[in-house]
Parts: C-alpha cells; sequence; structure tokens
C-alpha cells in the first residue's frame, strides 16, 4: 500500500475492536418488547454462540442505520452522486452468511447486502466516501454503491448486470478446490436473477465439477417491479437445486438465525468436498427498487404483513428473551452506531471530490494501474 | 395406445424413417467423393425421434429442429434434393449455396431454419408460441436441443420464460450420450434430464427415443397440453448418436460397447419388426416403398449434381436483409 492511500484502510474497521469493549455485553434481564413478531426458527444442531448472536445484531442495526443515512437523509440531501439501493428488511441474509467466513473464503454480495462490506473490514468511512464519490473512497470517485471489493478481504464487487458474479463465484471456487485448503466462496443473488442464463450456466457447472460454492438467493418478492408469479412458475426456487445435483433449501430469509443454520450447513458439505448447495431465503423488500422509486406497484398490505417479520426486531426480541442482553446495552450498541455514522458520514463530506485530471486513472488496467499496484503490495 | 394410427400412417412413419436413414448414407457417400461442402453432422440412430414428433405435429405448428433433425424437415415436406442441393452448395438449393447442412427452413411450412448456437431455439419457439397466444391461434412450437445445449443460457432463459408465460412450447431434449465429444456425466450432475421439468414449473416426460411411437404419443400430449393452455411439456427422450459428432470425427471417445448395445436398439430395425409382428406391413408394401425411396434418392441426387454453383458476384445478395 502506497503511503498516500494509507487513510483509506488504516483507519480501524467498525467489526469487532470498537464493539468489543463490552459496553454492550449480557447485563439485567430485560422484558422482551411488546407486539406481533414472528418467532425465530431457533432449532438446528450448531447454534451461534453468545458472542456471535450479539455481532449479528450489531451489524443487523448497524447496516439499518448506515442504509437509513444513506437512503434517507444523503441521498434526500442531493449529495449522492447517482441512485441508491438498500437492502431494507433483507438485512438478515448477509449478515447471517457472512458471519461465518473465514480468511480464504470469499463472498461475492449483491447490491442489497451491505452488511457483507462491513463485515469483511471495510469501514463505514470507506462506504460512505464511495456514496458520496469522493476521491479518497475505494473507487475513488468513479463510482457509487457496492462496486467495490478487495481481493485479499475476499469481497469481489457487485457487478451490474446482474447474475454474472455467479461464473466468477465458481472461478474463485475452482480455485479454491484446486488449492485444497477448505475454503469455499459465497454468491447472493436476487430471483429476478434466477431467470439469467449465467445463473443457470454457473449453478449447473458448479454441480458437475463439485464446487466449493454456495448459492444464496435472496427472494425479496420483487425484481424491481415484477412480481415472482410473474418472474417463475414454481413455488419454491429450491427445487432447481436437485434440478443441477445439489441440495436445494428454502428458508425464512428474515430469520438470521435460519440463514446462519443453512449457510453453516452448506459450508460444512462445501468445505468437505461436497460441492454446491443452493439456498432460496424468503424475504421482502421494504423499500422501492432504488431510493428514486415509490414502488407504488407493491400492495400496501404486503409491506405491513413483512413489517411483522423484521429481521432486527426479532432478533433483537430473541436476545432479550435469550437473557443476552439488556435494553441498556441496547442503547450503547445504537448510540454506538450513531456516533459511526455521524463520523463517517461528516468524514466522507469533508473529503474532496476526485480530481478532473485524474478520471480515467484506473480505468484501464495498465502495468502501473493503481489496481495492479494493489494487487501486489505487501 | 392413446391414438389409434391408421396402417397408412404406420407406412409414413416407416417411408420418412427410411428416407432418414438414406439421405444420411447418400450424405455421407456424397461427402466421400469430395462433392460436400463443410462437414457432414449424421442422425444415424437417431431418426425416430425427429420423425416420430415432426410426423405428430398438425399443419399450423412450428418447429425448429438441429442439424441431425433432418427427418423433422423431411416430414414437413421438403424433399430430399433440398438436403442434398444444401450440402453440396448448389444455386438451386434453399440458400443458394451460401449455407451447407440444413440451415434453412420456411415458414408456410412451419419450420424454422436451424441455429448453429444450440438452445437458441428455445426462446424463437417460444416466441412462436407467445404470437399464437397473442393472435388466438390453435398452434404450438416445437424444438429440439441436445444434452449438451442443455448447459446454454437460452435453454434456460427460453424455457423458464415460457413457464411462466405458460406457452405452447415442446422442448425435446435429445440425449443422444454426447456433445460432441463430453459425455453426459461430465455435462451436468443430474443426469436425468427431465427432472428440470420441475425445476420451471411445467409438464416433464422421460421417454424412449429409439421407439418412434412412443417419440409420436408424447409429442401428441405434449401439444395438447400446449392447446388446452397448461404451458410447456419438456420431453427427454434417450437415444445414442451412432456416429461422430460429425463425418470428420471418428468418435474415438465413444466407449464400442456403448455402440455395440445401441446398435440393438435401432429405431428403424426395431419399428420394422413390430410393424411385421403386428402384420401392419407386409413385404411386399416394403417393397413399394424401397422402389418409392429409390427413385426419390436418385432422382434428387441427379439433380443437385446438375445444378450449377452460385455465381460468385451474387454471393453477398441476400445476406443481409
Amino acid at each position: 500500500m502506497k503511503a498516500s492511500k494509507d487513510k483509506r484502510t488504516t483507519e480501524k474497521p467498525l467489526t469487532g475492536a470498537r464493539r468489543n469493549g463490552g459496553s454492550f455485553n449480557p447485563g439485567s434481564i430485560a422484558r422482551p418488547p411488546d407486539g406481533p413478531m414472528t418467532p425465530l426458527s431457533n432449532r438446528g444442531t450448531a447454534q451461534p454462540d453468545s458472542r456471535t448472536l450479539e455481532r449479528m445484531l450489531y451489524y443487523l442495526k448497524l447496516t439499518r442505520e448506515a442504509e437509513y443515512r444513506i437512503e434517507r437523509v444523503l441521498y434526500r440531501q442531493g449529495k449522492i452522486v447517482g441512485g441508491v439501493y438498500v437492502g431494507r428488511g433483507q438485512e438478515a441474509m448477509a449478515v447471517g452468511a457472512t458471519i461465518q467466513l473465514r480468511e480464504g473464503d470469499v463472498t461475492f454480495p449483491s447490491h442489497r447486502d451491505f452488511a457483507a462490506w462491513l463485515i469483511r473490514g471495510f469501514t463505514l468511512r470507506q462506504i460512505f466516501l464511495n456514496w458520496l464519490g469522493r476521491g479518497d473512497g475505494p473507487s475513488r470517485g468513479r463510482e457509487n454503491t457496492g462496486h467495490f471489493g478487495d481481493v485479499k478481504r475476499g469481497l469481489i464487487p457487485i457487478i451490474s448486470p446482474l447474475g454474472d458474479t455467479c461464473p466468477l463465484a465458481c472461478g474463485t471456487a475452482l480455485v479454491q478446490k484446486q488449492r485444497g485448503q477448505g475454503h469455499v466462496t459465497l454468491v447472493h443473488f436476487g430471483e429476478g436473477t434466477t431467470s439469467r442464463g449465467d445463473v443457470h450456466e454457473a449453478m449447473n457447472m458448479a454441480a458437475v465439477w463439485k464446487l466449493p460454492v454456495i448459492f444464496i438467493c435472496n427472494n425479496n418478492a420483487y425484481a424491481y417491479s415484477t412480481p415472482t408469479e410473474r418472474q417463475y412458475a414454481v413455488k419454491d426456487l429450491s427445487v432447481r437445486g436437485p434440478a443441477y445435483g445439489m441440495p436445494g433449501v428454502t428458508i425464512d430469509g428474515n430469520d438470521v438465525l435460519a440463514v446462519y443454520e443453512a449457510v453453516r450447513r452448506a459450508i460444512a458439505r462445501a468445505r468437505v468436498g461436497n460441492g454446491p448447495t443452493f439456498i432460496e431465503c424468503k424475504t421482502f423488500r421494504m423499500t422501492g427498487h432504488s431510493a428514486h422509486d415509490g414502488a407504488e406497484y407493491v400492495p400496501k398490505r404486503q409491506f405491513e404483513v413483512w413489517a411483522q417479520k423484521d429481521p432486527v426486531a426479532r432478533l433483537e426480541k430473541l436476545l432479550f428473551a435469550k437473557k443476552l442482553l439488556t435494553p441498556k446495552a441496547v442503547r450503547e450498541m445504537e448510540e454506538a452506531i450513531a456516533e459511526a455514522l455521524d463520523d463517517a458520514a461528516a468524514f466522507a463530506e469533508s473529503s474532496a471530490l476526485p480530481e478532473g485530471a485524474e478520471a480515467t486513472e484506473g480505468v484501464y488496467c495498465g502495468p502501473k494501474c493503481w489496481w495492479q499496484s494493489r494487487l501486489h503490495d505487501d | 395406445m392413446a391414438e389409434k394410427l391408421t396402417r397408412a400412417q404406420y407406412h409414413d412413419l416407416y417411408y420418412y424413417l427410411r428416407l432418414n436413414r438414406r439421405v444420411d448414407e447418400q450424405l455421407t457417400s456424397l461427402y466421400r467423393q469430395g462433392k460436400v461442402v463443410g462437414g457432414v453432422y449424421s442422425s444415424l440412430g437417431q431418426e425416430a425421434t425427429a420423425v416420430g414428433s415432426a410426423y405428430a405435429l398438425g399443419p399450423d405448428d412450428f418447429l425448429g429442429g438441429m442439424i441431425r433433425d433432418v427427418g423433422a424437415m423431411l416430414v414437413r415436406g421438403f424433399p430430399p434434393r433440398d438436403v442434398f442441393l444444401q450440402y453440396m452448395a448448389r444455386r438451386d438449393g434453399p440458400t443458394g449455396g451460401r449455407d451447407a447442412n440444413n440451415h434453412f427452413g420456411d415458414l408456410k411450412r412451419g419450420v424454422m431454419a436451424p441455429v448453429s448456437m444450440l438452445g437458441e431455439l428455445v426462446p424463437l419457439l417460444a416466441g412462436v408460441g407467445l404470437a399464437a397466444r397473442i393472435r388466438r391461434e390453435r398452434r404450438v412450437g416445437l424444438t429440439y436441443v441436445g444434452d449438451g445445449a442443455t448447459s446454454t443460457t437460452p435453454f434456460h432463459e427460453g424455457l423458464n420464460f415460457a413457464a411462466v408465460l405458460k406457452l405452447p412450447l415442446i422442448v425435446i431434449v435429445e440425449n443422444n450420450g454426447w456433445a460432441y465429444s463430453t459425455p453426459v456425466e461430465r455435462q451436468m450432475a443430474n443426469t436425468k434430464i427431465v427432472d428440470r421439468a420441475r425445476a420451471y414449473g411445467i409438464a416433464g416426460e422421460a421417454i424412449d427415443g429409439n421407439d418412434v411411437l412412443e417419440v409420436y404419443e408424447a409429442t401428441r400430449r405434449a401439444m395438447q397440453r400446449g392447446y388446452n393452455g397448461d404451458g410447456p411439456t419438456l420431453i427427454e427422450a434417450e437415444t445414442m448418436r451412432m456416429k461422430g459428432h460429425a463425418e470428420h470425427d471418428d468418435a474415438r471417445y465413444v466407449p464400442k460397447e456403448m455402440l455395440e448395445t445401441w446398435r440393438e436398439r435401432d429405431p428403424i430395425v426395431n419399428y420394422e419388426k413390430f410393424l411385421t409382428k403386428e402384420k401392419l406391413l407386409t413385404s411386399d408394401e416394403k417393397a413399394v416403398i424401397e422402389a418409392r425411396l429409390d427413385k426419390v434418392i436418385r432422382e434428387d441426387v441427379e439433380f443437385a449434381e446438375r445444378s450449377p454453383f452460385p455465381a460468385p458476384e451474387e454471393a453477398a445478395q441476400p445476406v443481409w436483409a
């Protein structure tokens, strides 16, 4: 890493260290919040430990708040260049899946899997810089959204033509298989994307070659404005797994523990060479396709139904019930999140926009290009 | 059997099976005489799938075949001379010598020209089904893909699209064991291709592709689903490519025993046995059919050989519309 770029990566990631100070460790017994709520499927053989549960709640809340700032504050203030795509209501997939990855594993999140970047070690400052198109951001202001990643962190940027990440995920999984170190690849995509040939070709190839890749369909019920019944003619997309010769499972995507468990099993299979798994997570996009879309085509009732299944509130309720968390600890967690977001937003806003003269740098990759130097340093 | 065929229909099927094979044999000898421009892609051993399914279709239905589905085109009324003219790239051929093989069609005969990029016909024939739906016409679109083409994008996208819109589409997967040199088990992890039907929410049938009557009946059932608005059908027809990918490929990668097993399942020999056993074909009737075949093959080869090559100055004319 060149010295001049240091500030992009030396900032401490908001993963463990900062929030592990014990400020919101389990404390006194708290009463769970009232109101109807779909219970979490608290089954499975290997439940995440209390630390992991807490971290999952933290990332769920952080995602929700960060995306609120981006979509409902900064975008509406006209500070964001371009559109904004968030994962409100579907935060559990990225959290439940990414949190189990080890070093050497790779993930290909979708544009609605905000938490994947955080869990893989990107900082809020980096993310906000990118959204605001600043010169110091990961893509140096050349684009926004999640079009940035880091090979070393095992996070590959999203690709706007959806589905194209699936064959790429087969590629990283093939390398992982050849290296034989038991690493795995996750790839997230929406239900609309399953209609694309890239997904088909990738799933078929992964099954034939028994690649250590986990296909996670974040089925959020709408592909832009296309509802699922206009997208495919089956009840559950997971039937496609066996058609290709891999296990297929449909789960409640708003249940972070169900996501965790399904992904855990799939990873265990993949690590020992038993090949891919297809996981369909049923969830709901609690917003428009993007910030400019009012989603009038979605029946209001749907939002009400799915609000009862909110993944953040459900995990919070469970942690209260399990006495792993007190309201005080949650408050502290929320304060820490608000503080971190204030910092990231202020930092990004005070950063400079990119210099016009640099616009084409890093667009085409030559021997001296910025990406090359990033791949080969340290 | 769901529908009783007439004696004449049994004979038709026999005639087209034999015609398909005779055309195939003739192309092979023309190729060896150096008269064919390009390769020859044989239907040997797979004739029943193309003939049985095409014969089931009604006059308003559409089909789009692959390079080995010459039999389907013969059933739809193309004379063998068109095939010979094409393979020898002559001026009087359907493409005027601009293309070889059976890359030609005719909308009046309800035949879409084969597309070299395999699988591409699935969305096209879904389009035929969609047009029929919009125009309120009673029509199905039928197409064929190989086991290899099931791994392609258009197969998936076309089939999913047709499933969602419940289009009158029939996709026959001619599972002939090999995609060029790739065996089925290197092509897909679940080799029961008919299982894919469930993945799209459509009807699926697995049949013996070397049994012309089974192919005929399965196609009739699929047509009925299409006409009734019950959506597409995926038919997996198990068969075997008895030659190389093309005449230039000796297929040494195919185990000998596999070919021997399948030789016992020759679609024409077995159909003839059936007809003889059921007293549906006398030796006199057979002799008449063979004489008819001799005549048409002889005349059409002669016609094709007499046809001139295209004039170079015309070469580019109908290439762009």
